[in-house]
């Protein structure tokens, strides 16, 4: 052996890359960002009013974010409890409504009715302000356990708007290391809801945001995050776009979620770009797709 | 749970008429009329291996065209896989070269032969380059084969060939290529073109 020859310690071989990095909870600043997000869109746009008043709504979502006070959470056997089922800790569908929520949406409420607005909204905003504690957690129930179809179009924004708020609160104050990975890769593991759109991250990984409590998840790419087939994945988009939003199709299960690359638009946002390419939905419509999952500040109308 | 989702985004006959942006007093007429204007863009996604060296990368490749209407689909873009274990994403030079690879005009798609002192090559069809390897191969062993040792122990090895297979070959293929090469006592076997 010369004496430039040695043996490495355990240790000196740097390891390999971290491992994949799960969950990624909301920031604290996301509804600025995305209220900025939607300004920008809405310049120019077809829907350029909806995504302006969107703007001032996800406005009036960071300032209800800022001023909440910390909301009840689940005790720590429950905690044990849901890890140990792989159970989403803060189910959208199962877990009783915290009641804070109206809180947020008073907030929000209280803020909109400052905007110029149309007198639809400001109607709908005036029956939300008079409507009884009952009435407005029924409704929080029906959007949590995502049936849509048994709420007023007209209210679902504002009412799904606090419901955010309230999760994204909840979510934070338990933080990331709270939730475990579920069976069920295409569902939340916070909060159990389908996911509004995918993101693929600078780094060539796929997130799930989550549509009620915007977490984001890890699923492989090239994968239905509806059946998990791997099989038929086509990729739409508007001919002409910068590839930024496409639409991911199953052909197993004929349902499809926006699938957004930041790698080729590093503004995008899940929220803002899903409802800026409603053409999209509307194409996919008329080929017979369906969508995997809701955004909740939009609903199409009940048929 | 399928009922529901099929209730996320469906719209009315007419639209936008009955959604949150028209409930809200919002105008949606002029996003309607233009989606008559936009048109569908479709390309699919697969993954794969790369084909180069014994280490594996994954890779995720994007085709223009639809593979199940017998339309001849074109590869438009290939990266590495970010979920892959193996190289999370990373491609090495040759690997991150593979689009030129497919296009190459010297690609060699088709079996070739040049005759022993001759610089030309002849194109030949697969099931005669199949039987001339095959008729070499079997003069060879048949020359070469050593059964036993001189002092008789029993070696059954066939030293004089050598087998190239392939590095992105399946564990399937793997098997096989042993399981053949070896019952004929060839030694020398490798299933990647060095990196």
């Amino acid at each position: 052996m010369n004496a430039e020859t040695r043996i490495l310690e355990p240790g000196e071989i740097e390891p390999p890359t971290a491992q994949i990095r799960f969950l990624f909870l909301a920031d604290q600043d996301l509804f600025r960002l995305r209220a900025e997000r939607l300004r920008f869109l809405a310049k120019g746009h077809s829907l350029g009013d909806y995504l302006n008043f969107l703007s001032l709504l996800a406005d009036a979502q960071q300032e209800a974010l800022n001023h909440l006070s910390a909301p009840p959470l689940p005790e720590p056997n429950e905690q044990a409890l849901c890890r140990e089922h792989g159970m989403p800790l803060l189910s959208a569908s199962s877990m009783p409504l915290n009641p804070l929520w109206r809180k947020g949406l008073t907030m929000i409420l209280q803020q909109m009715e400052e905007a110029d607005l149309p007198l639809a909204a400001r109607e709908t905003i005036t029956s939300l302000t008079q409507r009884d504690k009952t009435g407005l957690d029924e409704m929080a129930g029906r959007i949590m356990r995502e049936e849509l179809a048994d709420v007023s179009p007209a209210e679902l924004p504002f009412v799904a708007a606090a419901l955010q708020v309230s999760f994204v609160r909840m979510a934070s104050a338990l933080g990331e290391c709270s939730f475990g990975q579920l069976e069920q890769g295409g569902l939340c593991p916070v909060c159990g809801s389908r996911p509004v759109a995918s993101i693929v991250h600078s780094d060539g990984l796929r997130y799930l945001c989550c549509s009620l409590c915007f977490s984001q998840w890890h699923l492989v790419r090239v994968k239905c995050s509806s059946c998990e087939s791997t099989r038929g994945i086509t990729l739409y988009a508007l001919e002409g776009s910068n590839g930024a939003v496409t639409a991911e199709c199953c052909d197993e299960c004929n349902s499809y979620l926006k699938l957004l690359y930041l790698e080729k638009d590093s503004q995008v946002e899940a929220i803002a770009d899903d409802l800026a390419s409603l053409a999209l939905d509307l194409l996919l419509e008329r080929e017979g797709r369906l969508r995997a999952g809701p955004n909740l500040l939009f609903h199409p109308g009940t048929a | 749970m399928q009922v529901t989702r099929r209730q996320f985004f469906k719209f009315c006959a007419g639209g936008l008429g009955g959604s949150s942006v028209a409930m809200l007093g919002f105008s949606a007429g002029e996003a309607l009329a233009e989606v008559r204007s936009f048109k569908l863009t479709r390309t699919t996604e697969v993954r794969n291996t790369c084909p180069y060296c014994s280490v594996g990368c994954g890779l995720i490749m994007s085709s223009l065209g639809d593979r199940a209407k017998n339309a001849k689909s074109t590869i438009i873009h290939i990266e590495g896989d970010a979920d892959h274990p193996v190289n999370r994403g990373t491609l090495c030079p040759k690997g991150a070269g593979l689009l030129d690879f497919i296009y190459s005009p010297n690609r060699l798609k088709y079996p070739e032969y040049r005759a022993p002192g001759s610089n030309e090559w002849t194109r030949i069809s697969w099931d005669d380059a199949f039987s001339r390897i095959a008729r070499l191969m079997k003069n060879d062993r048949d020359k070469n084969f050593v059964a036993k040792t001189a002092d008789g122990l029993t070696v059954n090895r066939w030293l004089t060939t050598g087998f190239l297979a392939a590095s992105a070959a399946s564990n399937e293929t793997g098997y096989l290529t042993n399981k053949m090469l070896r019952s004929l006592g060839m030694i020398a076997l490798d299933n990647q073109a060095r990196v």
